[in-house]
């Protein structure tokens, strides 16, 4: 059996089955199919038309406001997307960035936290915190929703514990430069971390064993596992990376706000901010389908529309309500050619009045 | 019981003497006159056309003006390979596809913009492959759901005539159940009979069944064709679909043949026997109702997998056989009987209570599927779509799922070309028919998904392949080249088990039979003792000791 020797090819009819378009990559239309190339042109399309209405909203100062902004749900909402690719859900991603936070916050005002070391400690906190959802999703074996809604208000506990009452104010300055600090004009280095972890991502998703058998394990977990692909371990790690991701997070709020407190993560709605991006990005809750890229333009297109009804001068207490517009929009977006079309079908109609 | 006979639908139902029109729905709606469920009744027989039915998707034409009509007392049979639109003619016809062009007209009455809902209450019912009961409902509530009755205060149900009722019904469909039981106690072939029921609850006389039999053993399949044919006596329209074609020669009245979304031919059952049906349907010839290979001469072959008094309750027990290098076995038996359970014991899905597993006489101890096949062991699911594929996944990656460990990486990533080389290795060998490796594996049909699950489990160079139920939901056509297929990767050494319901696969195809009844191996035939005749009697357990 280890020589590949050709079969016989069947004296089948010599025309190939009519095959519905597929991922359809390489050919033109199938590249406007891609939901990337889609927000990408929805990016540059509100941003061409803010532009126009109001000229100061091209300005490099508020690309690179607009970029920074994304960054946080971009590395959030990429962990998330990796769990959702497994068809899990993490929803303790805004306290997991909050314990990160406060926990470098408080050493760093007081005692003048190296950064370096701070990173590192956000990083083993989101380590930590994500081994806790590995544990109850993939050996316990808990619903996902139900054991990150669990953790998430054990977490959010925890926060609240760590800060005492108290909140982080005057973080050294070597921080808040690090989260005001352009690479190049219009370009601040949190995007630039925010897109190394997006390639990261990326590789790793579509190029390591692991993060291959996630997509397996998210469409069909049942048939991966006769495929011989370990399943537990797998999703294990996909809410080990998402808590990794959701600690730099934390990292990275401290530096750009310049504060954190009990309720920080939570009161900027992570996780929600951070499902959405996913959504948006094209990343179905069914798991298997979707990816980073996708949920780093969404994101950022997220950022963006925020940006703009600020400049429209709508009030920020439409936030949420916009947000939860555009989940809707990218979700109804996403029902064309999927499976789930027949079963998102318009209610039935009335029996039909028969033609005389 | 009061009747309504004042709401005929036409002429055609006007013809009918009135003893028999118990069935009335009113005039436009075709709503049935608050008379549905009240017990088993006579109907009014209807004749239901289609003419001219045209559907694509995505710009695919799927059917192409097809003219069919399902005449009352009649059992109408739609035959053709996947993808030959035989599926979309009865969902257009039951309402879940609109039709791009046509018309549907039942009795006199044209029909516009069907939905399953007006479908059902014009009285046209869909039994679908799969049945789609409340699974934790009651058998009552699922045959009168969206007609419950309402008892004597109007907001309360009147369960108890209902339940009365749904015997009678269940009674009528050949089915020993009581109507308490939930639905997800019931085997497959009795929620299809209940799927039945429900059609005549609701009063349906037209009524599709498609591919009903292909979760069936051959036993619960006698079952359904009993109740269809005593439905066929009373005056339903019956449209039946399947891929077995001795079924439909052995029921039908009439026969649609469909290829490639067009109607090709349409005959009596008189008319036709199965190679005119098997030529319009492949429009070729088939060859193999004779032995895929010369029968297997044991000498000298190693033996490759040997299962010594396996035993996984309350599946089955003491299973004991060995398979040698090129060897096709057989495991036959109905479903239930134990054969898959012996596969995914084989294969560390299920647990081992006791018994060894050995591949090339190494014993497998702790058996998962990783292990079993990077020691050389596959298992080819019987349930594809559930077990098999990964439906949003493009071809390449669904064939190189098996051995992704093993693909070619450059540090920790996987080198991409190597990938696809491997990939169009595999399918090149297995002669995948597909638009390009990229193609999601969903597009596929039946058979090029088969072709493409086999192509991944190629990849992990197998010693010993369990192949279960390789050519369910497989054409009739593309099932020969998977004989084949399974002949050839057995002449290259490859030892087999094949799993299978259908005997005259496993007379064709296997060295050996083992045959299961209830968890147990009750016989075994060797050679020329395969056939049919020797076959049957084990398999139902007329010779368990």
């Amino acid at each position: 059996m280890s020589a590949l020797s050709p079969l016989p090819v069947p004296a089948a009819p010599a025309e190939v089955p009519p095959v519905l378009a597929g991922a359809g990559f390489g050919t033109a239309l199938g590249l406007l199919r891609r939901r990337e190339v889609q927000l990408l042109a929805a990016i540059l399309g509100l941003f061409a038309l803010c532009t126009a209405l109001h000229p100061q909203f091209g300005v490099s100062s508020n690309i690179a406001f607009i970029l920074a902004d994304s960054a946080i749900i971009m590395i959030v909402g990429v962990g998330q997307t990796i769990v959702v690719l497994g068809r899990g859900i993490d929803l303790s991603v805004s306290p997991v960035l909050g314990i990160a936070a406060v926990s470098i916050g408080f050493p760093a005002s007081a005692s003048n936290l190296n950064i370096w070391l701070g990173l590192l400690i956000a990083l083993l906190i989101g380590f930590g915190l994500g081994i806790g959802n590995g544990i109850l999703v993939s050996l316990v074996g808990i619903p996902p929703i139900i054991a990150t809604l669990a953790t998430l208000t054990i977490y959010g506990g925890f926060q609240f514990i760590i800060c005492g009452g108290y909140s982080v104010i005057n973080i050294p300055a070597v921080y808040t430069n690090f989260g005001s600090a352009n690479i190049l004009p219009g370009v601040p280095w949190l995007i630039v971390i925010g897109a190394g972890v997006v390639a990261l991502a990326y590789l790793f998703l579509t190029r390591t064993v692991t993060g291959r058998s996630v997509y397996a394990v998210g469409n069909n977990a049942d048939a991966a596992f006769r495929a011989g692909i370990p399943v537990r371990r797998v999703l294990f790690t996909t809410y080990v990376i998402s808590g990794v991701l959701a600690g730099l997070a934390g990292f990275i709020y401290l530096a750009q706000i310049g504060s954190a407190t009990s309720t920080s993560g939570s009161d900027g709605n992570t996780n929600l901010m951070s499902i959405a991006a996913a959504l948006i990005g094209g990343t179905t809750l069914l798991g298997g389908r979707g990816g980073p890229v996708g949920t780093a333009l969404g994101a950022v297109f997220l950022s963006e529309a925020l940006q703009a009804m600020i400049s429209f001068r709508i009030n920020e207490l439409w936030d949420p309500a916009g947000v939860g517009v555009l989940i809707l929009i990218a979700v109804v977006a996403d029902r064309r050619g999927s499976p789930v079309r027949h079963m998102l079908r318009p209610p039935l109609r009335p029996p039909a009045k028969a033609i005389p | 019981m009061h009747l309504s006979l004042a709401g005929h639908m036409g002429p055609s139902a006007e013809q009918v003497p009135a003893e028999r029109g118990l069935l009335s729905r009113e005039p436009g709606t075709g709503r049935l006159s608050g008379e549905a469920g009240r017990g088993p009744a006579p109907l009014v027989g209807m004749r239901y056309q289609g003419r001219s039915l045209t559907k694509s998707f995505d710009g695919a034409t799927v059917l192409s003006q097809v003219d069919i009509a399902f005449e009352p007392g009649e059992i109408h049979s739609v035959v053709g390979e996947n993808g030959a639109g035989k599926s979309t003619l009865v969902k257009i016809m039951a309402g879940i596809y609109q039709p791009d062009s046509g018309e549907l007209t039942l009795g006199e009455e044209r029909l516009g913009g069907l939905s399953p809902r007006s479908a059902q209450h014009r009285g046209i019912y869909l039994v679908p492959q799969e049945p789609a009961l409340m699974q934790s409902l009651s058998i009552t509530e699922n045959l009168f759901v969206g007609i419950l009755r309402r008892g004597r205060l109007r907001f309360n149900v009147d369960w108890r005539s209902m339940r009365r009722e749904a015997s009678a019904y269940l009674a009528r469909v050949g089915l020993d159940v009581s109507p308490e039981q939930k639905a997800e106690e019931l085997s497959i072939a009795q929620q299809q009979l209940v799927e039945c029921a429900r059609a005549l609850v609701h009063r349906c006389v037209v009524i599709f069944f498609d591919e009903p039999t292909s979760p069936l053993t051959a036993k619960e399949a006698g079952t359904l064709f009993e109740v269809m044919g005593s439905l066929r006596a009373d005056g339903y329209t019956l449209g039946f679909i399947s891929h077995r074609l001795d079924e439909v020669l052995a029921i039908s009245d009439r026969v649609t043949v469909l290829r490639d979304g067009g109607k090709v031919m349409a005959a009596l059952r008189s008319e036709v026997d199965k190679a005119v049906l098997v030529k319009g349907m492949v429009g070729r010839e088939l060859t193999t109702q004779e032995r895929v290979r010369p029968h297997f001469d044991a000498t000298g072959r190693q033996e490759m997998l040997a299962v010594e008094d396996l035993t996984s309750q309350p599946a089955f027990e003491g299973v004991t056989f060995s398979v040698r290098e090129g060897e096709i076995v057989g495991l036959a038996g109905l479903v239930g009987s134990g054969r898959t359970e012996v596969a995914e014991t084989i294969f560390g899905i299920r647990s081992t209570d006791r018994g060894t597993v050995r591949l090339a006489g190494k014993p497998l101890q702790h058996r998962t599927p990783r292990t079993c096949i990077d020691a050389g062991l596959v298992y080819l699911p019987e349930d594809r779509g559930r077990h098999g594929i990964f439906a949003e996944v493009e071809v390449e990656r669904n064939v190189t799922a098996g051995v992704i460990p093993h693909l070619d990486r450059a540090g920790p990533l996987i080198k991409p070309a190597a990938e696809r080389l491997m990939a169009k290795q595999a399918t090149d060998r297995t002669a995948v028919r597909m638009a390009s490796l990229d193609t999601l594996i969903k597009a596929l049909s039946g058979g090029n998904q088969q072709r493409a699950m086999l192509s991944r489990w190629l990849l992990a160079n197998p010693r010993v392949a369990i192949f279960d139920e390789p050519t369910r939901g497989v054409d009739v056509g593309a099932k020969d080249d998977i004989y084949q297929l399974v002949a050839q990767l057995a002449e290259e050494g490859l030892a087999c088990v094949f799993i299978s319901s259908e005997l005259s696969e496993l007379t064709i195809t296997c060295d050996r039979v083992l045959v299961m009844y209830e968890g147990r191996v009750v016989g075994e035939l060797s050679g020329t003792e395969i056939t049919d005749a020797n076959l049957g009697p084990l398999i139902v357990g007329a010779q368990h000791k």
